[in-house]
């Protein structure tokens, strides 16, 4: 199909004149496009040029977040429990720095840097942008701190701040109490919209008093005003007043910081949970738990073998004992016995039972812990005085259940007390209610008997011991605990018991320490002349001892391995005739109640005396209604 | 088919016929590039001006060598270079490295390709030669348009799956230009036109990936997304505005240096010149590109061989859209979609092929008397 050279070449020409047509329009477009093109600049480098130079200058300009102080969480006296101090840190702009492995090795020479650490500064690094700071160092002592200093200017990309870091007293016995502070983490930060908690240097409370108050300990952030250049680095500060950090609220504690630490060197190494509280005002002098632990470390972030270490302690030094802690009370619980029953009418307390050493239930012995020979005929008097199990085994199926309970409940026992510390556990009394309702079993009368002597179910805190105390020493008013001074509360309610039966129970529990033959009896007692003490021993079971073991007498307590001996327990209050502090004390695997617990209650409440003027009390409490 | 080259390559002759108004033009462009570039990077050499000033450099002589040899060279390499090309990006296909989330590259031993670069003038190289060859009474008919459509669709399709979204747009744009410029029927135009519009919603149902669609949406509605693509423009338009008519000065921009600006020493290049020398230079930047086009569209007339003309417009629209994607980007008119703007961003292939491109533009406008073979 040729075609002639003539019409080939026509048909070229018009092609070519056609693409040239074609190409004109193309260039229309593009002539289109490019004014397009330059209209915009027009826009945007003429007609709207000021708009975006103010822009510019806005983003010239930066605020920085400034961290306020946090509170001081102080004692009744003003003594720090929880405080800042300067802390000196490092930090590390990897932007800046041109030879990462240089510089760790130049600031390793200056500063101490483990393995560990070079590793995460290296992970850091890799993982944030360039312009965020990363943290080489917290914590620099000041000598490093000083020695960096020096040789800055030659280390491009290492800043040495200085800011405030919260500390812990050394002896560690407020730890329970203060908790710490920790770094938020990402479930903090959603729960909270302060956006303080974004800033990496910010600290919130994380257990304890911490926690519970931080939103008044943190205060509020304020702003600094800074000229920023490449890559947001700082060039100039613009400090204005007006936008300081408001500081965090100080806090003050009921607690006796000089009080608190007597009593853990009383413990010694012994584990358990004591709590001295104010007769009248129920204000918490000491809230201790054993041992404890250097609040410290977490602030810092807590290495793996300090975890470790507290993780595998038998004795559980992270565990609040004396908030959380649930143990029998075994005959601590006897005074609310012995008051149900008086209240009830049905038990005269002159009225002698005879204790041959056991009770028989059925086909089942209920044992006094005088097996062997028994205490005899009791009154109710002698019956607390020497802690016969047996009197209370009769009189609980005299008076019943429900009326023990109910007499525990009003003396503060199976109930948290709401003291915005975090922590606190109910501890439980029993009745047919809570059975059926938490084991969904009935009732028998076998449980009453060992509720009667604190054993069974029944569980409480040392904080509750304590507060039961308080009410039968103060004897009219439902004495509450706080632990935060200043707090104007209501007057407590009345407790509503028969002053005269009160009277009774304070006898008894003052023939406990004070009568020969009483279970704490010392013959030189508080060791303060003049001033009596009035208390309750308990030994609380922790294992149960076979029949055969009970036939031999071959294990004694103290032979058996620690965690299976008997917790030791004490209760008390002094003076006996004008109360003024009453503690409640549980050493886990303590022995008998009169040794351990009785002996450490007994200096702590001498030495609270002591502190106090000797119960020479001046104030408004004074006023008591006299028993 | 043989082709036939000169005995004896008369080069000192070709270098003085070499029309050199595009070369110096393009000379220009490399000297703004580099100064811009050593503004981008705090005016410290080492951060990529001297390596921008030593490929260029390269380049260029590069381009000059391509100039040098013959356009039958090139219109005899022009299909298997297409389809080396295409190789290459099947290749990336199976062996390709994932940079930043994109399989773009082949890592060859001794260096890193783009083979999403290469394709742009090989598509160019590939239509040209086949228009060419097709008598002009077949421009619209379905044969002559189906042959064309594989040429322009095969590697729009491997490059969208890299994903690649805006060089796909690109190669499909100057494809379609130059089916234009082939001759076809207005009919066909108007019909094609009505298609595309159809098949707009599939293609975005099922043609782009999420972050695709995202990108264009934050393009419609910059609310959406203010600390991620948006920041982008918003910050790049702060920097162009805040230049003014005469700018703050080289060396001066404080949105550079305050390092607002992602990606200034590549594809956001324009902003440095923008804040440091405004308007004014703006605008200069724009005529250098403008006379750079205008000089391409001359030696295009001056050229009589479809092949020639049609290289030649092809790879000055694919250069021409390049600065409108890119400048479009940059002023928030357009999605952000990672083009560079050629000469002047950083960027190694990318100133290779650009080169290239113009050193073949250069060959057809010399070699215009080099008969090439016409089919009837």
């Amino acid at each position: 199909m040729a075609k002639s050279r003539k019409s080939r070449q026509a048909v070229e020409a018009k092609s070519d004149a056609q693409m040239t047509r074609r190409t004109a329009i193309l260039a229309l477009g593009g002539i289109g496009g490019f004014g397009i093109i330059g209209g915009r600049l027009y826009q945007l480098q003429i007609a709207e040029s000021e708009n975006y130079l103010a822009l510019s200058e806005e983003n010239r300009f930066n605020y920085q977040t400034v961290l306020p102080s946090r509170g001081i969480i102080r004692d009744r006296h003003g003594e720090p429990l929880a405080s800042n101090t300067l802390d000196y840190r490092i930090d590390l702009v990897s932007e800046q720095i041109d030879d990462l492995d240089l510089t760790l090795k130049q600031l390793g020479d200056i500063i101490n840097l483990s393995e560990g650490e070079i590793k995460r500064i290296r992970r850091d690094v890799k993982r944030r942008p360039d312009f965020v700071p990363v943290t080489v160092k917290d914590h620099v002592d000041w000598d490093q701190f000083a020695a960096l200093n020096m040789r800055v200017h030659a280390l491009p990309g290492i800043v040495p701040t200085a800011g405030e870091g919260r500390t812990y007293p050394r002896d560690a016995v407020f730890s329970h109490i203060t908790g710490y502070v920790g770094k938020a983490n990402d479930r903090d930060i959603e729960r909270d919209d302060d956006p303080l908690l974004l800033q990496p240097a910010f600290r919130i409370g994380k257990v304890g008093v911490e926690q519970a108050m931080d939103v008044p300990l943190r205060g509020q952030g304020g702003r600094l005003k800074v000229e920023v250049n490449a890559r947001g680095r700082v060039v100039r500060e613009w400090p204005d007043p007006s936008d300081a950090a408001t500081p965090g609220q100080d806090v003050w504690m009921t607690l006796d910081a000089p009080l608190q630490r007597f009593t853990a060197e009383q413990f010694g190494d012994d584990s358990g949970g004591i709590a001295v509280v104010d007769v009248m005002t129920g204000e918490l002098r000491t809230l201790l738990s054993m041992p404890t632990y250097d609040a410290n470390l977490f602030v810092s972030g807590l290495t793996q073998a300090d975890m470790d270490a507290l993780n595998n302690d038998e004795r559980r030094p992270q565990y609040n004992k004396v908030l959380s802690g649930g143990y029998a009370p075994a005959s601590t619980y006897k005074m609310a016995v012995m008051l149900a029953a008086l209240e009830s009418g049905l038990v005269d307390p002159d009225r002698r039972i005879f204790c041959g050493g056991k009770v028989k239930l059925g086909n089942r012995d209920f044992h006094c812990w005088r097996s062997k020979t028994g205490h005899g005929a009791m009154n109710m008097r002698d019956s607390l005085k020497q802690s016969c199990d047996t009197y209370y085994y009769e009189i609980s199926q005299v008076i019943g259940i429900q009326a023990i309970a109910d007499m525990a409940r009003r003396l503060g026992l199976g109930q948290s007390y709401g003291l915005n510390i975090g922590g606190e556990r109910d501890g439980i009394v029993p009745d047919p209610g809570w059975k059926r309702d938490r084991l969904g079993s009935g009732w028998r009368m076998g449980d009453t008997l060992n509720a009667s002597i604190g054993q069974g179910f029944v569980l409480a805190t040392p904080l509750q011991l304590a507060v039961m105390t308080a009410r039968l020493a103060n004897g009219s008013q439902a004495v509450s605990p706080s632990l935060y001074a200043g707090f104007d509360r209501d007057s407590f309610a009345s407790l509503n018991i028969d002053p005269d039966h009160l009277r009774l129970v304070q006898d008894s529990m003052w023939s406990v320490c004070e009568e020969p033959g009483g279970t704490a009896f010392r013959p030189n007692g508080l060791g303060i002349a003049g001033l009596d003490m009035a208390g309750k021993t308990g030994t609380s079971q922790v294992r149960g001892i076979s029949r055969a073991e009970r036939a031999t007498g071959v294990l004694r307590n103290d032979e058996l391995p620690w965690k299976y001996r008997d917790h030791s327990l004490f209760v008390g209050y002094a003076p006996y005739d004008r109360p003024r502090f009453a503690v409640g004390c549980v050493v886990e695997h303590g022995g008998s109640g009169a040794g351990r617990a009785a002996t450490i209650v007994r200096s702590v409440l001498g030495e609270a005396l002591r502190r106090d003027g000797l119960g020479a009390r001046t104030d408004a409490g004074a006023e008591r209604t006299a028993l | 088919m043989t082709v036939h080259f000169e005995d004896r390559p008369d080069v000192g002759g070709k270098l003085f016929r070499l029309d050199w108004l595009l070369p110096v033009l393009i000379g220009v462009l490399g000297l703004i590039g580099v100064l811009a570039i050593l503004s981008a990077t705090n005016g410290i050499w080492e951060r990529g001006a001297i390596q921008h000033a030593v490929r260029f450099g390269a380049a260029f002589i590069g381009m000059i060598i391509v100039a040098m040899i013959d356009i039958r060279f090139w219109y005899a390499v022009a299909y298997p270079a297409f389809l080396a090309a295409l190789v290459l990006l099947l290749g990336v296909e199976f062996f390709g490295i994932n940079v930043n989330g994109s399989v773009r590259w082949l890592d060859l031993g001794f260096m890193r390709v783009q083979p999403s670069e290469l394709i742009k003038p090989a598509v160019v190289l590939a239509l040209a030669r086949y228009y060419h060859d097709l008598p002009s009474w077949r421009v619209s008919d379905p044969f002559g348009l189906i042959g064309a459509m594989l040429i322009i669709g095969i590697p729009m399709a491997l490059v969208l799956r890299q994903p690649d979204l805006g060089t796909s747009l690109l190669i499909g744009a100057t494809g379609i230009a130059l089916i234009f410029l082939a001759g076809v029927s207005w009919r066909i135009i108007t019909l094609g036109s009505i298609l595309a519009l159809v098949s707009l919603p599939f293609i975005w149902q099922f043609g782009l990936r999420d972050y695709q669609r995202s990108r264009v949406l934050t393009f419609l509605d910059p609310a959406r997304d203010p600390a991620g693509a948006s920041y982008h423009i918003t910050q790049s338009k702060i920097a162009l505005g805040s230049g003014g008519l005469s700018g703050k000065g080289y060396l001066q921009g404080t949105q550079r240096q305050g390092g607002y600006v992602p990606e200034n020493r590549t594809d956001f290049i324009s902003t440095v010149i923008g804040e440091e020398f405004g308007f004014i230079g703006s605008i200069g930047l724009l005529a250098v590109y403008i006379a750079v086009i205008a000089a391409c569209l001359r030696l295009s007339l001056q050229c009589k061989a479809v092949f020639s003309r049609m290289l030649i417009l092809g790879l000055s629209i694919t250069f021409t859209l390049y600065i409108f994607i890119n400048l479009g980007m940059v002023m928030g008119l357009l999605p952000v979609v990672g083009v560079p703007l050629p000469l002047v961003s950083y960027g190694g292939t990318v100133v290779l092929v650009v080169m290239g491109s113009f050193g073949l533009m250069l060959s057809a406008h010399l070699h215009t008397s080099s008969l090439l073979p016409r089919s009837d």
